[in-house]
């Protein structure tokens, strides 16, 4: 019974990696401009997230060692330094943009600039990170965390028609603007694989001194974490496609997006909005802030824990620190937090191939997972992400400037 | 015999101390050439100039260019294999407390000038 509490881990990891503020930014601009003919992106996005995790989960419980870890062990710090520093910079973009997320949420319901936020925002993520245990962030993120369930009660009150929904997950190609189609898909699939999601998800499972005996609930903890993340992005598609589409409007800023709830909720749709977006962002914010500390910990062998005191591992502490400082900067120089978004997907898009090969290659190290190895089904999987992060990485810049500003 | 292959099983791998602490990686081995015999492993080096050292030369001047400034005494903190107590799948142990030795420099230093600042951390 207590394995099903980490059920925790798998929703925060959800809610901080795939519902977060570049979903809910491509989910709106799907919704809007493509109605339900997008929803396919977010489908085959969730079925190779799914795996990534399971593989990531069950890497962890069988060798006892996170992703970084492993990666530098056992192909050494000259193969692991480009990685890591490509990692660590693209994280650090998502950051910058959930730091904007929850300043955008907060300037929505005060009215006041969002400027103004970033430095209280970046300083209460700090706080909550510097305080609290692993456990008690997976818990009551996982537990606030939803609140974005109301996507999915507003798409089941409006009644979307079933017919259009369902075509919507076979993949078609658009009757215009194929441009924008194109660069909404990409940051969809960009969005929703992000390299940091599986690297964070194998350190928490470290944290929580998963053993082999996991291996069967990591499986299921990856179904219905992934799984809960996607509903909501599919959600999400749906509202904006019922609730934006037919009245022309277009997302090219957030302030339109906020209007996706008001129609099923008149008089609380703006505030659940804004609530909705504050927490996804923080979960994702207290999340990256953990992967770049993890994963640098890791390379250079410190000690560290987000349940051992900062005193016992003040280097981990010190690089979340500072990673949540200077990720508040572009905000409070008055950086778009829409632009930023696009940009931080397009980056986490093209680092996949440096981070998803690695891994690929320790899945199959039989020496290490033994009978845990990745088997046939495993790894067609893998070879499908590595293609398509490839395609990814040669598009996805490209794409975002020419598509992406709509 | 045992054999222990020197690039897979103790190249990279974590360290941790007598009690299991995390004090860093085993960022280089030296080997000492004897006239009369087999190279001996002498000692496992830790320190960022290390790692330097085997991306590039010029990485490594610049790196040593700016401890001037660095809180860590020393570059290269060496450690004689005899402190080796074992090697597994999981870490190489030493017999030392890592809080004494240099690779804890800049964990003591954060530790004492910042950690220990922050308001309620006393």
């Amino acid at each position: 019974m207590k394995k099903w509490m980490q059920l925790a881990l798998g929703i925060v990891t959800a809610i901080g990696g795939f519902f977060d503020m570049g979903t809910m930014a491509t989910s709106a601009q799907a919704g809007a401009s493509f109605r339900f003919q997008l929803l396919w992106t977010v489908g085959a996005g969730t079925l190779l997230v799914i795996f990534l995790v399971e593989m990531s989960g069950r890497f962890a419980a069988v060798s006892r060692k996170a992703l970084p870890d492993a990666i530098r062990e056992h192909f050494g710090f000259s193969f692991w330094l480009v990685p890591f520093v490509v990692l660590t910079l693209s994280q650090f973009l998502v950051l910058a943009t959930e730091i904007g997320g929850i300043c955008f949420a907060l300037h929505l319901v005060t009215g006041l600039p969002i400027q103004l936020f970033a430095l209280p925002v970046a300083a209460l993520t700090w706080l909550f990170l510097w305080r609290a245990t692993f456990s008690t962030i997976e818990n009551s993120t996982s537990l606030l965390g939803l609140i974005t369930l109301a996507f999915v009660v507003a798409a089941v009150l409006h009644h979307p028609p079933a017919g259009p929904v369902l075509a919507g997950f076979v993949p078609t190609l658009p009757h215009d603007n194929p441009l924008k189609y194109w660069a909404i898909a990409v940051s969809i699939l960009g969005a929703v694989l992000s390299p940091y999601l599986f690297y964070f998800y194998s350190s928490g499972a470290v944290e929580d001194e998963w053993d082999r005996s996991y291996v069967g609930v990591n499986r299921a903890i990856a179904v219905l974490g992934m799984g809960f993340g996607s509903v909501i992005s599919l959600a999400a598609i749906v509202v904006a496609a019922v609730v934006l589409a037919p009245r022309g409007i277009q997302v090219d800023d957030y302030h339109q997006a906020a209007l996706m709830l008001t129609d099923a909720f008149p008089f609380w749709g703006f505030v659940l909005f804004a609530v909705s977006m504050a927490i996804a962002c923080l979960g994702a914010a207290v999340e990256v802030s953990l992967a770049i500390a993890y994963s640098t910990a890791q390379t250079f062998g410190w000690n560290w824990g987000e349940s051992l005191d900062p005193r016992e591992d003040a280097r981990f502490s010190t690089v979340y620190t500072g990673a949540i400082l200077l990720a508040s900067l572009p905000i409070l120089l008055g950086v778009d937090p829409l632009k930023l978004t696009i940009l931080a997907m397009a980056a986490e898009a093209a680092v996949l191939p440096f981070v998803a090969l690695p891994f690929v290659l320790l899945m199959n190290d039989r020496k290490l997972l033994k009978e845990h190895a990745n088997g046939w089904i495993s790894n067609t999987v893998a070879v499908v992400v590595l293609l398509l992060s490839l395609v990814l990485m040669v598009v996805s810049i490209p794409l975002a400037f020419l598509g992406g500003g709509g | 015999m045992k054999q222990l292959d020197l690039a897979r099983d103790v190249l990279d791998k974590q360290v941790v101390d007598r009690d299991g602490t995390k004090m860093g990686r085993v960022d280089g081995l030296v080997l000492e050439l004897r006239g009369d015999g087999p190279p001996r492993v002498e000692s496992i080096e830790m320190g960022f100039v290390v790692l330097a050292r085997r991306v590039h030369p010029r990485l490594e001047r610049w790196l040593e260019g700016l401890r001037r400034w660095s809180v860590r005494k020393t570059a290269r903190y060496r450690v004689p294999w005899s402190k080796v107590k074992e090697v597994t799948a999981h870490h190489v142990q030493l017999d030392v407390e890592a809080l004494k030795t240099p690779a804890f420099d800049w964990e003591r230093w954060l530790r004492d000038h910042f950690v220990a600042k922050v308001p309620g951390e006393d």
